[in-house]
């Protein structure tokens, strides 16, 4: 049964009080990961999984935790920067020479507006953009999600010139007239129609969707490229992706079978099926590659294997994202704070966080060892 | 003696089976709650805190917008109360077509609030049919980001609670008035009074009790029933500006992963409910020796 996010998470925690419920259960990388594992909810794989198989699985790192590795990637999900190429050229704007630093992308939404059209794309309403926003913005100035950790339990302020950088870059994009009017009253999946019916230019993609909507409005009308850059971290020059995947509940009593299973599922025939079928790509190294022969799709998997770096949201604590980047860019975008107050409210929330969970900001520091 | 003591017995081993099943479904998971509340985990179990999570809550300026937001709500309740009351006294009065309107009325608290919600987000969008309504009659000026700005967003919602639950006061009302001797107002307008001293004279004190009622129900649902409205419409946004405690409890306790602090609110928010239940049941013990005596 299809199940959203708000069901799945509450539904495995019953679980996992109980501890009574599914083999498997699917996880986001990162902290949505690792929470269970400190709960006691998931076992290390490194025992049923041969480490020669899971060499072939992407994104590891994001379940790894004191060494052990307590879930594996079931498919990837990246965020690329997607473009409208007929909207570009109807705007006057080059599909050759796109932009590449902050101000060719504030230049190119003035002459997207001139010409009618919604430069960029989005929806606030539901929240969860605005933590996209941060994870693709906010990562420039930096070379690692250990920086977020770090400030995360306290070792560098939120406040910090590196860290609230990207309040600013994301302003200048709102006053570059960068975005379409609507965007807080809209949620995600609105915001991104805009884009998918011809009435925006870009967004803030999510790879996984782009098979989708090719299937609408055809593979013409989308292009991919990096996020312009005004950061000089190694991040800035990374694509965001992670790694959705399983683990295997304490409780289960065939591990053992439920790992055959997952690697089962890693198989080629399982992995080149999951790729035909839904355009998205398995987090093994195994696909043929021979399949992807769609341009934008070969360009992103090319992203994916060479130059692929962290999903920031998935490196700190839930509550920072939801009450500073979801809460923060909505107040951004309805003008009702700054960019340093911003900032402040994002040192504000990771201190109450630290206050109300001192275990978990061990954990925090163990993980970041 | 001893018969007497086993007549007085009696009734209670009758309902031990029923009692015993009412402490496993309800007073297990409160105690349990409130236990939850006054601890936190540490390496893997669970020690006693103190007061530790309730001092964290009240620190917690997002739970104080939340408690304020719920406050705002109850300006709801008087609007609810008056706007019921007058729809009623016009039902009542059998205008034309009154029951095609006692249904309507009614018809929005029959609808589920995920759908009432749905609809009316799409309504209140920035780019939605009432601003392009305004536009297109002239009035742009008034067009406004209803649900996109903090300033308005909550005031929005309260609209959207009001449309949907002041149709459950008009049926009470109007039960109630449609059960009141007519002969009361027969005398009344015999003896002169006029409109309004047969409404404030006669109407309101024969319905007092049951706006009693639907104004505690109504105080109970601001505080702790609008959820689905907030989830849907706002997710609590922009920028906490519609957070309510209900939902600052969900995301504690299921996107945090913080159920000891969102225990403790949910342990206010019961103590809270609890004292206007309690205030509900002494008004009708007050109330029903005097129906009795009217």
């Amino acid at each position: 049964m299809l199940q959203s996010t708000d069901t799945l998470i509450p539904a495995f925690q019953a679980a996992a009080a109980a501890k009574e419920g599914p083999d498997i259960q699917y996880f986001w990388g990162g902290v949505w990961t690792l929470e269970s594992v400190w709960a006691g909810a998931l076992i290390p794989l490194d025992d049923l999984i041969p480490a020669e198989e899971r060499a072939h699985y992407i994104n590891n790192f994001e379940r790894t935790f004191e060494g052990k590795q307590y879930g594996i990637g079931w498919y990837l999900s990246g965020n690329p920067f997607v473009y409208n190429p007929k909207l570009f050229e109807q705007a006057g704007l080059s599909v050759t020479d796109l932009p590449d630093t902050w101000d060719e992308l504030k230049a190119a939404c003035t002459k997207l507006n001139e010409a009618g059209i919604i430069p960029i794309a989005g929806g606030l309403k539901d929240g969860w953009f605005g933590g996209w926003l941060f994870s693709i913005i906010g990562r420039q100035p930096h070379d690692s999600e250990k920086a977020f950790m770090e400030a995360s339990v306290g070792q560098s302020k939120f406040t910090d010139p590196q860290f609230a950088e990207w309040w600013s870059r994301l302003k200048e994009l709102i006053d570059a007239g960068c975005w379409n009017k609507d965007i807080n009253s809209l949620d995600y999946q609105q915001g991104q129609d805009l884009f998918v019916q011809g009435k925006a230019a870009m967004i803030f993609g999510n790879d996984t969707f782009l098979k989708g909507w090719a299937d609408v409005i055809g593979w013409d009308q989308i292009g991919v490229m990096p996020v312009p850059k005004y950061g000089s971290g190694k991040l800035a020059d990374t694509y965001v992706v992670t790694a959705q995947g399983w683990g295997i509940t304490s409780w289960s009593k065939y591990p053992k079978q439920a790992a055959d299973f997952l690697m089962f599922m890693h198989t080629p025939e399982r992995l080149n099926a999951w790729f035909q079928y839904t355009g998205v790509f398995p987090a093994d190294d195994r696909l043929d590659t021979s399949l992807i022969t769609i341009p934008q799709l070969k360009q992103i998997f090319e992203w994916d294997t060479t130059r692929s770096g962290p999903n920031l949201e998935n490196f700190i604590p839930s509550m920072l994202d939801e009450q500073s980047n979801f809460a923060g860019v909505q107040l951004l975008f309805a003008g009702e704070k700054t960019p340093e107050e911003l900032a402040q409210m994002a040192e504000e929330v990771i201190a109450k966080w630290r206050e109300q969970n001192p275990d978990a900001v061990k954990n925090f520091e163990l993980w970041l060892k | 003696m001893k018969r007497s003591m086993q007549k007085k017995i009696e009734p209670f081993i009758y309902l031990t089976p029923a009692l015993l099943v009412f402490i496993f479904i309800f007073g297990y998971p409160l105690a349990r709650l409130a236990m939850m509340s006054f601890q936190r985990p540490s390496q893997g179990q669970q020690v006693f805190v103190g007061l530790t999570n309730y001092k964290s809550v009240f620190s917690d300026s997002v739970f104080m917008t939340a408690v304020k937001n719920n406050a705002m709500l109850l300006i709801c309740v008087p609007i609810m109360v008056v706007i019921a009351l007058i729809l009623a006294v016009f039902l009542f009065e059998r205008i034309r077509g009154w029951q095609f309107y006692r249904t309507t009325l009614f018809l929005p608290y029959l609808l589920p609030i995920t759908v009432v919600g749905l609809v009316f987000s799409y309504i209140f969008q920035l780019s939605g049919v009432l601003n392009e309504f305004l536009a297109f009659i002239g009035l742009e000026q008034f067009g406004l980001d209803w649900l996109g700005s903090p300033r308005y967003a909550l005031y929005t919602l309260m609209f959207v609670v009001i449309w949907k639950e002041v149709g459950f006061g008009v049926v009470l009302f109007l039960a109630r008035l449609m059960s009141v001797e007519e002969e009361l107002f027969d005398a009344a307008k015999i003896d002169g009074a006029n409109w309004w001293q047969l409404q404030w004279y006669i109407t309101v004190p024969q319905l007092a009790t049951v706006i009693e009622f639907f104004t505690v129900v109504s105080v109970i649902t601001m505080l702790s029933w609008v959820f689905n409205y907030v989830y849907v419409m706002t997710a609590g946004g922009p920028g906490n500006s519609t957070m309510v405690t209900e939902l600052y409890i969900y995301l504690t306790g299921f996107r945090y992963n913080q159920m000891n602090i969102a225990s403790a609110v949910a342990v206010l928010l019961l103590l809270v409910t609890g004292v206007l239940i309690f205030l509900e049941l002494r008004l009708r013990e007050r109330s029903e020796p005097m129906q009795v005596l009217g």
